[in-house]
């Protein structure tokens, strides 16, 4: 077994992408390369006018003749600059978007709220850049090959016509671009500090701007502008060095035509007065000379691209996880020319739930060391069980455990007595719905949000009256189909909390699990919410400290350092939990309720 | 030490490009003059170039020794060489000229921003001020650094390749000057389309990733939903809208290669075409015909290259259009004249009414707070208490006077706040805000606010004031150890916040509870400070929290921006009738 992260083979990765779209590959490819090529026939034209000119071309050659190929030639040009890019465009944004889709197929197989192996930035620059790098590795292939056409044919052209001039001028001119090259590799170091400068004075313009209250709070005006001063005088001197450096280095491969066009002159001079270097022979080597810049741009261009392509193979083959790294481009259709099927409705459960059984259910965090262990507890139906304890007692851990978002190390979840092996694949809609402590929502209505590719039979209206979004609606514009995100409305988190409350009634599954909604909810939206959950007898996991929802819980799961403490109702665990007196009490006196030992009946 | 904003010096009329020009490269006159003498003296030397060669033609003509044949050719190298050090001169004096112009407009345009009201930054999301001061001023340096010098350079580039044909002879100059008009008229047409298409295609991509990107943030939502088909629905039908309009963009992308080279095309014909015909009826020499092809090729390079520079141009100046128009806006608060007497300071609510302004500016307002009267002797306590949105933080923003009443008077020390300075109104009172603002720097800067008149040996006081001492041994470099905000505790950092406003020595301190629960042990130290620090001081709290609105001596009750109950403290809690007790008793408003 080989690595599991690594990187699939650049070779076979490009031949598979190829593969996808291969006609429209092919037209770029042609295009490109005659593209690529056509720079040689300026100078071949050059050296033949002059060669009339002269009397020394072949007969039948004339100034028509010649004016005539150089418009034929840059018709032709023409036609292959706008083929190829239309070509190519249609087979890049599908290549790319083929490796897109399988990176985002693999990121929503895995468990949902599991740490991805590279953080979530990580992840989505992977999805949208290196996704380009990889894509761009087509695009690589002809350019390389059109690349090493050229040089060569060059190279043959000017050997045929003087080889001792064309050693005498590309050896220094070689040596002169290669030095300057290596220099350049050299010079990032000036960059690496521009950089730093420019992040800097960046940072400081964020926080000033972001700090405005306290700064006029303070009435520290001239100190930050000062502060922000400073920085600014360190970048414009790294700045200026850094262009000027590079502009000076980039002098030297523009300077290259003109160099070598005073290198040919040179070498010449002596064969020119006998009349073996014509001036169309110069003016062909002058032409060719003005490539040489251009093409060592070029060449870097191409390593980059291909070293580029590489770093990004690796990191999309972190983000597979263990699949095949090949399977990166895997074909799969991309649906561009009509939307794909709508998927199949989920099954509904074969039969009611009859109890959800977790049995020393573990999960630790590898670094921290936090987490749940050995947690068993039984959910009875239409039953709600409260999962309380301190901050960092492993609550949401628990709850995402149990749904599968995070990989149980060890203990087993029975649903209806039978083993459930993938929780994340099973205990979902309609089986199971989740409000998590922090949604994310998607830019789009708020009825987008709730539905998520539901049909819109109404069970959003129902759904967002259950989640008390009502009064929230009726503020808003547009009430359901308020755009939300991006381009949108704002939610405040308690807003965000009951959409995503909404959108767990909305499956209308047989047990819902909520984490704590206290963090964003006022008191009294947050028991209204709990009453119609109450009122709707369906099976509930919750994560709550609210002394009204502690007191109606059925069950009381109390968690200290990620074990089950102790588990029961509400009036059992004040009996004999000291934890569970010091919670209670601290909650009530948040809420300002003169603080009992006990609930009064 | 900064110069005023340009706005700011009481020029009458609208900022422009004008007055941002004269003001930020004016004072540097003799370096712009520098810069363009030595573009000048460049393009100059690339046009004598093809002369040189034409010189050599002639001498090979006319059969000169080898010895001045190389004479010649060394000469073609020495400006070659010459040139390219020119530019790199040019080029250091002209990014010399930009970061000095576009570094003062930025502190400048972030003097002038701090100095706007509250309600304006309420209404601009942090993120648009970045970019003006930041995306929208390095546009603007870009332009001057690089573009002034190409833009400038390529244009006399072409104009001296026209002139040079012209002198050659005057057909080819007129019919070159011909191809390079229309080039540019069909080029600017053709680019003016492609970049309307390349901006849908930037439309269609900022939204297809910022799709992607949400729906990986949200793969827990999605996933738990039974909604990762509907995400992937999502993404196809991004993909599917985004294929056309980027092969529209590629396709008008590459229109401005096939201009160019249908450009280049004529350019080439019509010199081989002249070259050859003008030399075979006698016309010109063969060095002159040299001239000609040498020169046509020439052409290209700087058209395209001005083309782009033109776009670079528009670029800029919509920037500085935005930048001025940054500068164009006017703070409302005017500053007061007189001085906040010494000492603790009595606070005076006279029928206030305030409203927060709208964003859009159209609508009407909702009144936060409508006539709201109450006193505060200097050297006392109050405690405000109501529910989110009864107005307290208004009060607040009216005692630092972020904002002005829209009726009614607020007094401080018996001066009216709007004639009051501004700077000795906020030196005087201090304001401890819920969340607090940690800069990315030092804690001695964090503590001073970047003041370095601050003495460490009154941070040191203060800090033992406030039983920081142990904790400020701990760390590693002292005062100058770096803070950020993610490294400290929500209660160090409340209380650095009662040192940076007690190092001020305020009259008055405002102080807005967090909500938030500090651990026991930071609470106490908190409660442990405010007893030190207070003595011959006005405090008006913010509370949430049962215990500190013990402390207070009066407490005023609020409600949809007006007092519902006021009285002493003990009294109202005393009197199970009164409006407060009912609420410490159910709580709800304490949060």
């Amino acid at each position: 077994m080989t690595d599991p992260a690594a990187p699939a083979p650049t070779a076979a990765v490009l031949r598979r992408l190829v593969a996808y779209s291969p006609w429209r590959f092919l037209a770029a490819a042609v295009g490109w390369t005659l593209f690529h090529l056509w720079p040689l026939l300026p100078g071949v034209l050059g050296k033949l006018l002059f060669d009339v000119l002269e009397g020394r071309a072949a007969p039948g050659l004339t100034v028509t003749t010649v004016v005539a190929v150089v418009v034929a030639g840059g018709l032709a040009r023409c036609g292959a600059i706008v083929g190829a890019t239309v070509a190519w465009a249609g087979w890049y944004l599908r290549a790319r978007g083929l490796v897109q889709r399988n990176l985002l197929d693999r990121i929503f197989r895995r468990p949902g709220a599991q740490a991805m192996p590279t953080s979530v930035g990580e992840s989505v620059s992977t999805v949208r850049d290196d996704s380009d790098a990889i894509a761009m590795l087509g695009g690589w292939s002809f350019d390389t090959l059109s690349g090493l056409v050229f040089l060569v044919g060059g190279l043959a052209i000017l050997l045929s016509v003087d080889a001792q001039v064309t050693v005498t001028v590309m050896v220094p001119l070689a040596v002169v671009v290669l030095g300057a090259q290596l220099v350049r590799n050299r010079a990032y170091r000036v960059r690496e500090r521009s950089r730093e400068a420019t992040a800097k004075v960046t940072g400081a313009i964020a926080e000033i701007v972001v700090a405005v209250r306290a700064i006029k709070v303070a009435d520290r005006q001239d100190e930050v502008v000062a502060r922000l001063a400073a920085v600014n005088r360190v970048r414009g001197d790294a700045m200026v060095q850094d262009r000027v450096q590079s502009l000076a280095l980039d002098s030297v491969f523009t300077s290259t035509a003109s160099l070598g066009a005073g290198l040919t002159l040179l070498a010449a001079a002596g064969r020119m007065r006998s009349g073996q270097f014509t001036v169309g022979d110069f003016v062909l080597f002058s032409t060719y000379l003005m490539q040489v810049a251009g093409y060592t741009g070029f060449l870097g261009y191409l390593v980059r691209t291909y070293q580029q392509a590489g770093v990004s193979l690796a990191r999309a083959a972190v983000l597979l996880q263990g699949a095949p790294p090949l399977s990166l481009v895997d074909h799969h259709p991309l649906h561009l020319r009509s939307a794909p099927p709508a998927a199949a409705p989920a099954a509904a459960p074969d039969e009611p739930l009859r109890g959800l059984e977790v049995r020393h259910l573990t999960h630790v965090f590898a670094g921290s060391g936090g987490g749940v262990r050995d947690v068993s507890l039984t959910l009875r139906p239409g039953t709600v069980t409260v999962v309380t304890g301190e901050v960092g007692s492993g609550k949401t851990t628990l709850l995402r455990s149990v749904l599968g978002l995070y990989d149980r190390q060890s203990g087993e979840i029975r649903r209806n007595g039978r083993v459930v092996d993938a929780p994340g694949d099973v205990l979902r809609p309609p089986l199971a719905a989740y409000t998590p402590q922090g949604p994310t929502l998607l830019s789009g209505s708020i009825r987008d949000n709730v539905l998520l590719g539901l049909p819109d039979d109404g069970r959003a209206e129902v759904a967002a009256h259950r989640a008390v979004l009502g009064p929230d609606l009726a503020r808003l514009d547009a009430g359901l189909d308020t755009q939300i995100g991006v381009r949108g409305v704002r939610l405040s988190g308690g807003q965000v909390q009951r959409v995503a409350a909404a959108r767990m009634f909305a499956r209308d599954p047989e047990l819902l699990v909520i984490d704590d909604l206290s963090s964003a909810l006022d008191v009294e939206t947050e028991q209204e919410l709990w009453r119609g959950i109450f009122a709707l007898s369906t099976t509930c996991l919750a994560v709550s400290h609210r002394p009204a929802v502690l007191e109606r819980a059925d069950q009381i799961v109390l968690l200290k350092h990620g074990r089950v403490l102790a588990a029961g109702t509400l009036r059992e665990l004040l009996d004999t939990e000291p934890e569970m007196r010091l919670l209670y009490g601290r909650a009530a006196t948040e809420e300002g309720v003169t603080v009992p030992c006990r609930p009064h009946e | 030490m900064t110069r005023p904003a340009p706005a700011s010096r009481g020029r009458a009329g609208p900022v422009t490009h004008a007055t941002l020009l004269r003001t930020y490269l004016g004072p540097q006159r003799a370096k712009v003059a520098l810069m363009a003498v030595l573009l000048a003296g460049s393009i100059a030397l690339e046009i004598s170039e093809p002369q040189i060669v034409a010189l050599f033609i002639r001498s090979v003509q006319l059969g000169s020794p080898e010895g001045e044949l190389i004479g010649v050719a060394l000469l073609f190298i020495g400006i070659a060489l010459a040139r390219q050090a020119t530019l790199v001169v040019a080029a250091h004096a002209s990014e010399r000229v930009s970061w000095t112009a576009t570094n003062a407009a930025r502190e400048d345009l972030t003097a002038h921003v701090l100095g706007l009201d509250m309600s304006f930054h309420e209404s601009r999301s942090p993120g648009d001020l970045i970019e003006r001061i930041d995306g929208d001023v390095n546009e603007v340096a870009e332009f001057f650094s690089s573009l002034v010098v190409q833009l400038l350079g390529n244009a006399l580039l072409i104009l001296g390749i026209l002139g040079a044909l012209t002198v050659i002879d005057w057909r080819i100059g007129l019919t070159f000057a011909a191809v390079t008009v229309a080039g540019f008229v069909v080029l600017g047409r053709v680019a003016g389309i492609a970049t309307g298409r390349w901006e849908d295609d930037r439309e269609q991509s900022a939204r297809f990733f910022g799709s992607v990107s949400e729906t990986i943030r949200a793969t827990e939502d999605l996933r738990s939903s039974a909604a990762t088909g509907y995400a992937m629905a999502r993404f196809h039908g991004h993909l599917r809208s985004w294929l056309p309009v980027k092969i529209r963009a590629e396709a008008w992308g590459s229109a401005i290669w096939v201009v160019m080279s249908l450009v280049f095309t004529a350019g080439t014909a019509f010199a081989f075409g002249y070259g050859g015909f003008f030399f075979q009826d006698g016309t010109l020499s063969l060095p002159g015909v040299y001239l000609v092809v040498a020169y046509a090729t020439m052409l290209t390079a700087p058209m395209e290259a001005l083309r782009q520079q033109v776009q670079g141009l528009q670029q800029a100046s919509a920037a500085i259009r935005r930048i001025g128009a940054l500068f164009a806006h006017r703070p409302t608060l005017v500053d007061g004249s007189l001085a906040l007497p010494p000492g603790a300071l009595s606070v005076r609510f006279d029928r206030v009414a305030f409203a927060y302004p709208r964003a859009g500016g159209d609508g009407p307002d909702a009144r936060v707070l409508d006539g709201l009267s109450f006193d505060v002797p200097a050297g006392s306590t109050l405690g405000l208490v109501g529910r989110t949105g009864a107005g307290k933080s208004t009060i607040a923003h009216l005692l630092s006077r972020m904002y002005d009443p829209v009726a009614g008077r607020v007094l401080l020390g018996g001066v009216d706040t709007r004639e009051a300075r501004l700077r000795s109104l906020r030196s005087r009172v201090g304001y401890v805000t819920q969340d607090v603002h940690l800069f990315d720097a030092t804690l001695r800067e964090n503590l001073t606010f970047f003041d370095d008149t601050v003495g460490d040996d009154r941070l040191l006081a203060i800090l033992d004031a406030l039983d920081l001492r142990p904790w400020l041994d701990g760390l590693p470099a002292g005062l100058s150890t770096p803070v950020s905000a993610g490294g400290l505790s929500s209660g160090q950092a409340q209380l650095l916040a009662l040192a940076r406003v007690f190092l001020r020595d305020p009259g008055l301190i405002v102080l807005d509870e967090p909500s938030s629960r500090l651990d026991p042990a930071t609470e106490a130290m908190v409660e442990r400070a405010l007893d030190r620090l207070l003595a011959g001081r006005t405090l008006i709290v913010i509370a949430h929290r049962l215990d500190t609105i013990r402390r207070a001596d009066r407490v005023i009750v609020l409600d949809d921006g007006r007092v519902i109950e006021q009285g002493d403290t003990a009294d109202l809690l005393d009197d199970p009738g009164s409006r407060f007790a009912e609420l410490s008793r159910v709580g709800t408003v304490l949060r």
